[in-house]
This record gives C-alpha cells, structure tokens and sequence, in this order.
C-alpha cells in the first residue's frame, strides 16, 4: 500500500478513536458507491465510520412512470434513443431489452448526440432521447437539443428526466428518519454547480460535506475531513477535489442548462416528489420536448410488490436487509433498478460484498 | 430458460455460461457433448478448437480481425498444451464488402500463420445480401497436438499453488473501447499476439496445473472459472497485478474494472508454488511476457469457488463474475 494512503487509514483510525461517537456518511454518488467497494475502501474505515448510499445513481432514481412513458412511445412506433445503463431497468410492462427483443426500435446512445445521428439517418420516423441523469449529463442533453434545432431537425426530441442533485440531498438532510452525520459530494457534479448549492448543509442542518472525486485516495482524504469536522465539532462545506472545482462552478455548462432547461418539480423513485429537483425543456424549445409533442401523462409508478430500492436509495436499510436481495432479485433476474444499473447499490454488493454468515 | 438472445449472452461472463449450457444441452444429454475448457483435448493426443471473429473497428492499434482470428484460435490451443498446426477459415462476407479490405485482413492472418509454423488447411466463404452480417464474420478452427504429460485443466487447482499472468491485462479490451468512444488515449495498444512460443517451455514444468488466455470476460472471468471449476478459494493481490497506466485511465474515465476487460496476449496460469521462479523465468525471456507476475494464490480457505482480492488500500473486496454488458456509466 502507498504510504500516503497508509497514513490516510492511520490517521482516519485515530480521529474516530478521540471522538468516540458513530458516523453515518452518505455518499451522494453511484460512482463512489462502486469505488468505495471496489477499491475495497468500507472494509478499511474504522467500525464507528459506516458509509451508505445516496439517490446518486441516475437509472435507479428514473421512476417508475418514467419508465413507463418511454415504454409507451415505443408502442406508438417511436425510436427511442437511451443509455444502455437504463436498458434492463424493469417495470411493470417490460424494459427498453425486452421491448427491444420484441421488435421495438430501442438504440443504445453512449452520448446524446448519437440521437442527433439516428434522427438524421431516419427522417421518416419520430427520435426520441431519453434523458436521464444529474448536472453531469444534462449539459450533454442540452447540447443535443440546441443543435438539433440549428440544424432543423424536426423529427427529434427529448424526453427530459434530468434530475438536480442539491433538493434530493436537501430532503435527504431534513428527513427525520435518516440519520445521516456528513455528506460526501460527487466532485464532478460540483465543477458544473460549483459550491454555493451545497452550501446549506453545513449552514442549515449543522453537517460537514466534502467534496471529492471518484479515486479511493480521494474518498479516504474526504473521510479524514469528515472525520476532522465532527471531532472539531466544526461542520463546513469543504472540497478535497482540488483545482477542478471552481466555487462558482462552470459558467458556460450552467448557462446551457438555463438556456434550455427550466427548473421544475420532480419525482425520485424511493423519494417521491421533490420541488424544484428536475430540468423540463424550457418554452422556447418546447418544439423538441417529446411529453409535449406525443401529449404524454406520467402516472408516478408503484415499485414491484417487495422491493425496497427506495430505501436503498435513502439509506434507510442496505441491500441484504432487503427480503428479495440475493434470493428473488439478482444482477441476472433484477427486481428493481438498484441491482441492475452499474452503478446501483444492490449490485455492487451483491459483485463486492459478502454478507457474514449468521 | 433464455427467451431471446442478447448482447449480454455474448460478453462471456454468467449469461454467456448459461446460454452455451442451454445450446449444448441437446449433446451433453446424449453424452456427446464437450468439456468446457479453452480447446477440446481428442483422442490420439490432439487438440481442437473454434472461435468466430467480429469486431469493430476492425483494424486497431496492435492488429486487425485477420490477425486477431489467428491469435484467438492459437491461444486456445496454447493454454491447452498444444502446437498451432493447422487451421481452418471459414469467411461470412456481406454483399458489398471490400475486397481489398478482405485481402488485408488475409494477408495479416496468413503472417501470423506463417510466424507460427501453421498451415491454413481448410477455408470456406459465403456471401450474404446487404444486412446479412455486420461487414465480415471470420471463425477460426484451429487443430494441433498436445505437448503436455497431463492435461491441463480449470479442475486441477490446489491450495497453495500460485496464479501468474504473462502481461498487464486489458489491453485488447480497452483500445476497442477507446476506439468505440472515440477517446485518444495516446501509447494504448491491443495486446493481441499468438502466445505459443512464450507458454511452450512452460510445458515441461512439473505442477503446471492450468492456463487461460483470458480473452471475453478478462482475467476476472478466467479466475471465478477456476475457482468454481477447481472449488477452491483464490486471493488475489491488486498491487501485484501488471496494469498499464493508459489502460487504468481509460477504465477511470469509463467507470470500467480492468479485470474484466479482455485480452488477446495475456495468459494467465495456475502453478505449484514450487516451480513459479523457473515459471517466471521461462515466460519473461519472450518478448511479450516482460511483466509477467504472480498475482495471487490459490488457498484452502473460504469462501470457496470464489475469488477475493487485496485492494491497492489494504481492503477486500470480491471479484466476481460479471453479469451484463460491459457500459460505460452515465453520471
């Protein structure tokens, strides 16, 4: 082991030795939930330091009738254009696989502008992208839609369930029945909001949040200030990212997103409603929003009957204290979206974690 | 049972067993089904192998489908102990296709061959309508003898024997990757290359228990066969584990685990503890196997069947068998 790394472990050691009190750490970010296990990172931390999953994984958090509305334009006949993390997600009439096995027309995208080609190579037919995700890939989705009306392409348009991260931690923060000491924050989705939307959880609900990119050094380093704070007894919003993160985060990403998008109401699967947590196609792009053209209603959906993603995805229990973990719902035959996406909590442990045999 | 074939039945980790189960269920039932390793070992001391090629983009940095098919085939007879001697070609060519483009990808399967001492002893091609198939479809037959004393085997790992790789792993699976993402990841090269003339003398070593080239699926997958198909548990350390720095940044950035990105030139071998310095020795005088390495050893603990690794922080996680395609993450 690196020495520095090794002395990140000592030092970790030692400050929950002095404070003495149990910390409960949510990481916001499915890609550091895989990176704590991967990394073999949770069976490092001292016993009093326990981390959990947050609403990070986009796939996971797609509710339901989200789901279900992409489903149904593929019934009408539509192209539907989505990353292949969202093609197994199960719910209650099929996935993009299955409909896709059933003749439907479903492309896998590994960046939006792959649906700017199929539209083009397919004039005839009505496009739709999927968009799914957090401040990291909506700007990606608002390049999209501005460029395919530069190029005035009218048979595209996009089905936004892009999701602002600072309302669902927020909830999180205030939810009564989650106890939670610290946050960690994605470092890649503080270089497009920067600081200032984290802010409030230290300056509000009194919790140290620290800001780190994906790499286990860099998730040891944000324990350490976790750990550093609450001993202190002095909570703040600090970043161990480094120079990426600018306290004002990116300008010309958040002016895309305020160019296209506006700021509306949306449902998280587990969470239900939060205000003010999704991007909708503002008014003047409302041409390219496909719940406009195709007249959609989204139903919010109910979970399969057992399924306990939503209290994955809020920390309230971890995967084995879920009944189908492991028995009903595996990465082979999913239940919910949190044991199929790569992402999701269910299935990194199920990959990385055996549970003790009681 | 399968109702529709996916991509996922195709990426070599626990859906692809379970659909080459299925499909070979009508032979194994009448008792003339094969065993499941790399190559098939026939009576008389021969060994027989096939491998269908498609790959896109077909020509990148380290080789093209023609070298490739070649490599493939070889490999599987090499990690059984066996010659490359003969191979058989068969084309699948869409309508339309460029001949020159075809000739390329012969002229570099026929040096490869032609490197080994293989003979190109039967060939087949046919032409299908536009749509028929992606471009072109190449399976490979290779056929040779075996030059080992016992048979090599995933069933014959024992507590206390090492598990070495020939080279840093992934790097096939990580150019076509980087090629698919279009990232420019500047010194990233296939490692596709035949790797008999490295394992050859490793043949007449005593306790030379198993080897793999670990192609779909990395050398993750290879591991969890070996530790199921010998009931064993195998450790693993991180640190040890030869790892090019363009491959590690490539998996960063593409959230992707570089053991179980495939490779087309790394065998990984499973040994009496006893002989692994003259193992060792033996790989790293070929070109190729500079950085061969023992990685981790098989122990008599728990859990067994399974495969556990030491992380580069100290930690432990499982390694286990990959389900699903390979995806880039979205967030």
């Amino acid at each position: 082991m690196p020495g520095d790394l090794r002395a990140a472990v000592e030092a970790l050691r030692r400050l929950a030795e002095e404070s003495a009190t149990a910390v409960t750490v949510m990481e916001v970010c499915g890609t550091h939930t895989v990176s704590a296990f991967r990394s073999g990172l949770r069976s490092v931390l001292p016993k009093s330091m326990r981390l959990i999953s947050g609403p990070g994984c986009p796939v996971c958090v797609t509710d339901q009738g989200e789901i279900e509305a992409a489903l149904s334009l593929l019934r009408r006949g539509v192209v539907v254009v989505a990353y292949g993390d969202m093609f197994k997600v199960p719910s209650a009439s099929g996935s993009l696989a299955s409909m896709r096995g059933e003749g439907h027309d479903v492309r896998t995208a590994t960046s939006a502008m792959d649906a700017l080609r199929v539209a083009e190579e397919n004039p005839g037919r009505e496009v739709v992208f999927l968009g799914v995700g957090f401040e990291t890939t909506a700007p990606a989705t608002a390049t999209l839609v501005r460029e395919a009306r530069r190029k005035g392409i009218a048979n595209l348009s996009v089905l936004s369930f892009h999701k602002r991260t600072p309302p669902a931690v927020e909830a999180l923060a205030g939810a009564a029945d989650v106890q939670i000491s610290a946050f960690l924050l994605p470092g890649h989705v503080s270089v497009i909001t920067g600081h200032e939307p984290f802010r409030f959880l230290a300056d509000r609900f009194g919790l140290p949040a620290v800001i780190a990119g994906f790499d286990p050094e860099q998730i040891l380093l944000a324990m350490v200030e976790i750990a550093r704070q609450i001993r202190a007894g002095a909570p703040e919003l600090r970043s161990v990212y480094g120079t990426a993160v600018r306290p004002e985060g990116n300008r010309k990403a958040l002016g895309l997103l305020d160019e296209v998008f506006s700021v509306r109401d949306a449902r998280w699967r587990g969470i239900g409603l939060i205000p003010d947590s999704g991007y909708g196609l503002r008014g003047d792009y409302g041409d390219f929003d496909a719940e406009r053209r195709f007249s959609l209603v989204i139903v919010p959906g109910t979970p399969p009957a057992g399924c306990r993603c939503g209290d994955v995805l809020t920390g309230r229990i971890t995967p084995p204290q879920c009944p189908l973990f492991r028995t009903a719902c595996t990465p082979l035959s999913p239940v919910g979206p949190c044991m199929v996406s790569s992402e999701g909590t269910c299935g990194a442990y199920f990959r990385f974690h055996r549970e003790e045999r009681t | 049972m399968t109702e529709r074939v996916s991509l996922s039945h195709g990426s070599g980790g626990r859906q692809s067993q379970q659909i080459v189960a299925e499909l070979l269920a009508p032979f194994t039932r009448r008792g003339i089904g094969p065993e499941l390793e790399d190559a098939a070992l026939l009576p008389g001391g021969y060994a027989m192998t096939v491998d269908g090629f498609t790959v896109s983009p077909r020509t990148f940095p380290g080789g093209d489908i023609g070298h490739l098919c070649v490599c493939g085939c070889v490999n599987d007879l090499a990690a059984r102990g066996a010659s490359p001697d003969f191979l058989g070609l068969g084309l699948v060519i869409e309508e339309g296709f460029s001949a020159e483009e075809l000739r390329t990808y012969m002229e570099s399967a026929a040096r490869t061959c032609a490197d080994l001492g293989t003979v190109l002893a039967a060939g087949d091609t046919k032409v299908v309508p536009v749509g028929g198939v992606d471009g072109v479809l190449i399976t490979g037959c290779a056929f040779g003898r075996v030059q080992t004393p016992h048979p090599l085997s995933l069933g014959n790992l024992r507590p206390g024997d090492h598990i070495v790789v020939s080279t840093s792993i992934g790097r096939h699976g990580a150019t076509i990757a980087a090629s698919r993402f279009n990232l420019d990841v500047v010194g990233l090269e296939s490692d596709c290359a035949p790797l008999w003339p490295a394992v050859r003398p490793l043949l007449a070593l005593d306790g030379l228990r198993c080897m793999r080239d670990c192609t779909r699926g990395g050398l993750g997958t290879v591991l969890c066969e070996w530790a199921e198909g010998s009931g064993v548990h195998v450790a693993l350390d991180e640190e040890s584990i030869p790892l090019s720095p363009q491959v590690r940044s490539l998996c960063d950035v593409l959230g992707f685990d570089p053991l179980y990105m495939a490779c087309e030139g790394c065998m990984a071998v499973a040994v009496d503890a006893s002989q692994t310095d003259r193992l060792l020795a033996l790989l790293r005088a070929s070109p190729l196997c500079g950085e061969a390495a023992v990685i981790g050893q098989v122990t008599g603990g728990e859990p067994k069947g399974m495969v556990s690794m030491r992380t580069l922080i100290g930690g432990e996680r499982l390694v286990d068998m990959p389900t699903g395609e390979l995806l880039p993450r979205i967030c």
